[in-house]
C-alpha cells in the first residue's frame, strides 16, 4: 500500500478500547514516540461521557511535511483491545489498511456486548447483515481480509501470560499491559524502531524505570511476531525542529495564559475545560498562578471578575452547560467594563448533549448571550498555537478595552494533542491599557467621555461598581443623558477594537494568504476547527488543479463584516463556488455573515453528530458542490 | 489609628425607608471602619441586591455592588487576587440564604478571611415584600396574600456547620453592641458572619422594633457562656453549644458571639502552603500597573516550567530504524 494514494496526513492510525483501559497511553506514547523521530502529529480522542467500559479510540493523524488539520477515513491501521471496536469501526477499514485484533475474541458475538448501545447495535447488525456477515468478530475479521484489508491476529492471552510469568505480576496488574500490545503493533507496522517507541514509554513512564522495561518486553514480543508483515511506508520527516511542545488544546491555552502574566483562574468542574485549569494548578508552585475551584460557574465568573477588578489577569474556562450559568456575570463584566476573560470550550448541546463531543454550537450564544446590550469581544481559534497565542491576546484586549473577551474553543481541539513549537515571548508585549497607579481623592472610574476610562485597581483609590447603570463614580444613576452616554461608552469601545485589529489578516484570513479571490473555483468560509480541517482540502485541492481558497473568520465580535461581503462577492462574481463548512445544524456563522455582510452561500457543509468533520467526507461535498449540487449537506462520518 | 466615623459617608442621599434598619447597620459600619482606622482604599465593601445592596454606595471605602446572591463570590476574587485588603460583604436574608445560599456555605468551607453581614429583615423589600427564607413557617407579614408555606433556615446554625470560624447575632437598632460584634468579626481571621435582626418598618408587622425589644437578650450576660474553641480538640463541643443555643427563637432571642475558632487555617494560609510567597506576591501584583509590559517569563522558563510538555527530536541515523522496517 502507498500510503500517498489517499488523503493527508500521511498515515491514520485508530486504537480502540473500553475507556479506562489504558488506550490513552497507547496513544500518548505512540503520538511522543513518532514526534521524537520529528514527525508532526495531532492524536484526537472520542470517548463516552464515562469512566470505565464504554468504546473510546483515538486517531493518530501523522505527517512528515505539516500538522495535520484533521483526521481521515479510512484509517490506515488500527488496533484494538476489544470486540467493540471491531464492529464499531470495521468500515473504517479499506483493502491494504492493518487491523490488528485480539485471537481470544474471535468468538464473541456482538449480542453479547452489554456497552454496545441498542441504537448502535442495530445500525451495525443491519450493515453486517446487508453483507451476508455473521456478527461474530471471527467473522467480521474474515470479512475484512477476504476484501484486503491485512488482518493479523495476536494472541493476547498469551502476550499477556509471557509478561506475567517473566516480572511476577498478577493477572489484574498484567491485563494493564493490554493498551502496551496495540501501541506496540501499531509501532511496529508503521516502521518505529523498539528504540523509538521507548522514548515514547520514557515519556508516559517518567520515574517508573520498571514499567518502561516490563512495556518494553511486552512490545518486543509483539515486534517478534510482527517481524515478517510488509510494514507501512511513512517518509521520514522533513526537516524536522529539534523539540515540540506535544500539547492538548486545554494545555496549549493554559501555558498562553500563564505566558499572558495570569494571575488567578477560576473554575468550576465541566467537559471539556476541566483539564486546562488541572494543568494549571499542577503547575501552581512554579507559576505562583492561583487556580481556585468555586462551587458554581456562577462563582467561577464572579469570582474572576473579582480578582479583575483588584488588578490581576483573571480568567475562568468552561464549556456550554457552565456559560450558561456564567452569563450574568458576563453582563456584570460589560456594566461595569471589567477585563475578564472566559475560555469556552463548545461541545454538542443543548442542555447536557453530548458532554465529550465537539460541536460549535455556541456560536451565536457567545456573541450575543445576556440581556441589555452588552458588548464583548469574541474570537475563535483554529489550531493548538493559535489558541496559545490568542490567550494572550484574549487578556491584551480585555485590559486594554475594559470589557469581556470570549475566547471560542471546541472539544475537538481541547481533547487532541498537536505538535507545536515551543512558545517563544521575546518581544511579546502585553497590553494593560490605561492604568493610573494611585488617582487621589474625586478618582472617577468611569470617567466620560472615554470610552476607556483610565482604570485603578481596587487597594490604590476609593471607586465604586454597581451592575447598575451609573454615573461616572459608578454610583447608580437612572438620569437619561447619564444613561446615554454611558451606553455609548461601552457600545463605542467595539468600534475601537474594530479599528485597532484589522479585518484581513486580523479579524479574518484568507487561506493561502494570497490567493485571489476573482480567481477561484471554490471559496470555503469557515472557522475554528472546521476551517483547519477546511485548509487541509484547500491544499489538496490546489493541487490536484482545482482553484480554491479559505476564508477563516477569527474574531466574531467584532465581526469583519467588510472583508467578509467583499471577499464573497469578489469570488461569486468571477464565478466561485462559495459553501461554509462549520459543526452545527444551523448554519450559524453563516448567519453572522448574512447578517453583518449581506452575503448568501451556495452550500452549507454542516456536521453535528459530536465527530468533527473528517477529511475525505469534506472532500467528496466538496466535489459535488463544485459539479454544482447546492443547499444543505450534512455530513455524519465517523462512531 | 481611629479616625471620624463621618469620613467614611459619601454624600449622597440615603433612600432606604424612613426608620430602616439599615440605618443603624450604615452607622454601626462607618464606626467600625473608623475605629479599626481601615484606610477607605484599602477597604472593599462587596453587596448583592435589593435594599441593602446599596450599602457600598452610602460608605466612602471601595465598594463592589453586584449580582443577586453573588456578593461573596466576587468578595472571593477580590480577596483572593489581594488578600492585603479588608473585604466586607454586606447581604440580606434572600440574597445569601435564597439565591446565594450555595456561595454562603462554600465560605465557610473555606475559611476565607472575609466578613459577611447579614441584614435580616426576613423579607424581600424592594419586590415588595415576599418572604425570605429566614421568615418562620406559618407567619402572614403585611403583604403576604397567605402565611408563608416554607420553613425558616436558622443562619446561625448554618453558618457553624459550613465552618465559620466566627459566628456572631446583633441588633440593627443597637448600635453599640452592634459595632462591637462587628469590629470582633472584621479583625478576626478567617471567614465570619453576622446575622443581623433588622426590622422592616414598611413590611415586616411582624417582627417589629417592639418585639425585639422584648424578645432579645445578650449572650455576653449570661452566665457562663463562654463561645471560644482555646484548643482545636474543643471545636466539636463548642460547635454543638452554638448550633444548640442558635434554636432558640420565640419570646427569647439570643444576641452575641455564638462560636470562635481561631485554629482553623484561614484559605490564604492554605494557599500560602501550596504557592510559597503567595502573600507576598498576590495574583494582583504579578504584572506591574503600566500600560505595556513584558510576559513575567521568557521562552525559557516557559519550557522549564512545562518542560513535561517538552519532546527532543532524535533525527533518524541511517542505522536507526529497526523493528518491522528491518525485513522489508
Amino acid at each position: 500500500m502507498e500510503l500517498e494514494d489517499r488523503p493527508p496526513p500521511a498515515l491514520v492510525a485508530m486504537v480502540g478500547g473500553p475507556q479506562g483501559s489504558g488506550l490513552e497511553t497507547s496513544a500518548q506514547v505512540l503520538t511522543v514516540a513518532y514526534a521524537a523521530v520529528g514527525y508532526r502529529v495531532l492524536a484526537s480522542r472520542e470517548y463516552h461521557s464515562n469512566i470505565i467500559g464504554r468504546h473510546s479510540y483515538t486517531l493518530i493523524g501523522v505527517d512528515p511535511a505539516r500538522l495535520p488539520g484533521g483526521h481521515r477515513y479510512p484509517v490506515d491501521i488500527a488496533a484494538f483491545m476489544d470486540a467493540e471496536s471491531v464492529f464499531t469501526h470495521y468500515q473504517d477499514l479499506a483493502p491494504g489498511s492493518y487491523l490488528v485484533y485480539d485471537t481470544g475474541l474471535a468468538g464473541v458475538e456482538l449480542h453479547r456486548i452489554p456497552s454496545v448501545e441498542p441504537e448502535t447495535r442495530r445500525r451495525i447488525l443491519a450493515g453486517l447483515e446487508k453483507l451476508g456477515v455473521e456478527p461474530k468478530v471471527g467473522s467480521v475479521v474474515d470479512m475484512l481480509a477476504g476484501r484486503g484489508v491485512r488482518t493479523v491476529g495476536l494472541d493476547f492471552r498469551r502476550l499477556l501470560a509471557t509478561l506475567r510469568e517473566r516480572y511476577g505480576l498478577t493477572y489484574a496488574a498484567a491485563r494493564r499491559f493490554t493498551s502496551m500490545i496495540v501501541a506496540a503493533s501499531v509501532a511496529a507496522v508503521t516502521g518505529l524502531s523498539l528504540e523509538e517507541l521507548k522514548e515514547g514509554l520514557g515519556y508516559r513512564f517518567r520515574g517508573r524505570p520498571h514499567l518502561v522495561e516490563q512495556n518494553l518486553a511486552l512490545a518486543e514480543e509483539v515486534y517478534r511476531q510482527l517481524a515478517s508483515l510488509p510494514p507501512l511506508r511513512l517518509p521520514d520527516p522533513e526537516s524536522p525542529p529539534d523539540e515540540y511542545m506535544v500539547v492538548t488544546g486545554n494545555e496549549a491555552v493554559a501555558i498562553g495564559k500563564a505566558a499572558a502574566g495570569l494571575g488567578l483562574q477560576s473554575y468550576y468542574p465541566i467537559t471539556p475545560a476541566q483539564d486546562e485549569s488541572f494543568y494549571l494548578e499542577a503547575h501552581e508552585e512554579s507559576t505562583g498562578i492561583v487556580v481556585f475551584q468555586a462551587e458554581d460557574e456562577l462563582a467561577a465568573i464572579a469570582a474572576a471578575t473579582g480578582a479583575a477588578l483588584a488588578g490581576a489577569r483573571a480568567a475562568t474556562a468552561t464549556s456550554g452547560p457552565g456559560f450558561d450559568l456564567m452569563i450574568e456575570g458576563l453582563g456584570w463584566a460589560c456594566m461595569n467594563e471589567a477585563p475578564v476573560v472566559v475560555t469556552l470550550y463548545q461541545r454538542g448541546g443543548p442542555s447536557t448533549g453530548l458532554p465529550t463531543r465537539g460541536s460549535q454550537e455556541d456560536l451565536l450564544d457567545a456573541a450575543f448571550a445576556g440581556h441589555g446590550e452588552c458588548p464583548r469581544v469574541v474570537l475563535a481559534s483554529w489550531s493548538h498555537e493559535e489558541a496559545m497565542r490568542d490567550a494572550v491576546e484574549a487578556f491584551n484586549l480585555a485590559e486594554e478595552y475594559q470589557l469581556p473577551v470570549v475566547h471560542l474553543l471546541d472539544k475537538f481541539l481541547a481533547n487532541s494533542v498537536a505538535t507545536i513549537e515551543a512558545p517563544r515571548v521575546e518581544g511579546l508585549v502585553l497590553r494593560r491599557g490605561p492604568l493610573v497607579e494611585r488617582p487621589g481623592a474625586g478618582y472617577r472610574r468611569f470617567a466620560l467621555p472615554g470610552p476607556v476610562s483610565p482604570r485603578a485597581l481596587l487597594g490604590r483609590a476609593v471607586m465604586w461598581y454597581t451592575g447598575d447603570e451609573h454615573d461616572e463614580y459608578g454610583h447608580i444613576s437612572e438620569e437619561p443623558s447619564t444613561r446615554i452616554a454611558m451606553v455609548n461608552k461601552r457600545l463605542e469601545k467595539l468600534d475601537m477594537v474594530a479599528r485597532s485589529v484589522p479585518e484581513m489578516g486580523g479579524r479574518a484570513a484568507l487561506y493561502p494568504e494570497d490567493a485571489d479571490p476573482a480567481q477561484l473555483d471554490l471559496l470555503i468560509y469557515s472557522w475554528g476547527t472546521a476551517a483547519r480541517v477546511s485548509a487541509d482540502a484547500v491544499d489538496y485541492l490546489l493541487a490536484r488543479g482545482v482553484r480554491a481558497a479559505l476564508l477563516r473568520v477569527h474574531y466574531f465580535s467584532p465581526y469583519p463584516g467588510g472583508v467578509v461581503s467583499r471577499i464573497v462577492e469578489e469570488a461569486r462574481s468571477a464565478g466561485a463556488k462559495v459553501v461554509d463548512v462549520e459543526h452545527n445544524r444551523q448554519a450559524q456563522a453563516a448567519a453572522l455573515a448574512k447578517m453583518y455582510s449581506g452575503v448568501e452561500f451556495d452550500a452549507r457543509l454542516l456536521k453535528y453528530t459530536g465527530r468533527p468533520i473528517y477529511l475525505h467526507e469534506l472532500l467528496d461535498a466538496l466535489g459535488s458542490v463544485l459539479r454544482g449540487q447546492g443547499g444543505e449537506v450534512h455530513l455524519s462520518y465517523g462512531a | 489609628m481611629a479616625r471620624d466615623p463621618r469620613s467614611y459617608r459619601t454624600p449622597l442621599w440615603v433612600d432606604w425607608c424612613p426608620g430602616c434598619g439599615n440605618f443603624g447597620i450604615l452607622q454601626a459600619l462607618t464606626e467600625t471602619l473608623a475605629e479599626l482606622g481601615l484606610p477607605p482604599e484599602e477597604t472593599v465593601i462587596v453587596s448583592g441586591i435589593g435594599c441593602s445592596g446599596k450599602t457600598p454606595h452610602y460608605v466612602n471605602a471601595n465598594g463592589v455592588h453586584t449580582l443577586h446572591g453573588r456578593a461573596i463570590p466576587y468578595a472571593t476574587g477580590v480577596k483572593l487576587a489581594n488578600p492585603g485588603l479588608t473585604v466586607i460583604v454586606n447581604g440580606g436574608d434572600g440574597d445569601l440564604l435564597g439565591i446565594g445560599a450555595g456561595h454562603f456555605v462554600a465560605l465557610g468551607r473555606r475559611n476565607l478571611d472575609i466578613t459577611v453581614l447579614m441584614h435580616n429583615n426576613q423579607v424581600y423589600g424592594l419586590t415588595k415584600g415576599q418572604a425570605s427564607p429566614t421568615l418562620p413557617y406559618g407567619v402572614r407579614t403585611k403583604s403576604l396574600p397567605k402565611p408563608n408555606i416554607q420553613d425558616m433556615l436558622n443562619p446561625v446554625a448554618l453558618a457553624v456547620a459550613a465552618g465559620y470560624t466566627f459566628v456572631a447575632r446583633s441588633y440593627a437598632l443597637d448600635i453599640k453592641h452592634l459595632k462591637t460584634v462587628m469590629k470582633m468579626a472584621v479583625s478576626h481571621r478567617g471567614a465570619s458572619f453576622v446575622d443581623i435582626l433588622q426590622p422592616c418598618v414598611t413590611y415586616n408587622n411582624v417582627y417589629t422594633v417592639q418585639f425585639y425589644r422584648r424578645a432579645l437578650y445578650r449572650l455576653e450576660d449570661t452566665d457562663g457562656w463562654d463561645p471560644v474553641v482555646h484548643s482545636p480538640d474543643e471545636e466539636p463541643q463548642k460547635k454543638a453549644q452554638a448550633i444548640a443555643k442558635a434554636q432558640e427563637w420565640g419570646s427569647r432571642i439570643p444576641i452575641g458571639v455564638f462560636y470562635v475558632n481561631p485554629h482553623r487555617p484561614s484559605f490564604e494560609d492554605r494557599l500560602e502552603a501550596r504557592i510559597p510567597g503567595y502573600r507576598q506576591h498576590p495574583p494582583a501584583t504579578r504584572l506591574p500597573v503600566v500600560e505595556e509590559t513584558a510576559p513575567p517569563y521568557t521562552s525559557g522558563d516557559l519550557k522549564n516550567i512545562f518542560g513535561d510538555r517538552i519532546v527532543r527530536v532524535r533525527r533518524r541515523g541511517s542505522a536507526g530504524r529497526q523493528g518491522a522496517r528491518s525485513d522489508e
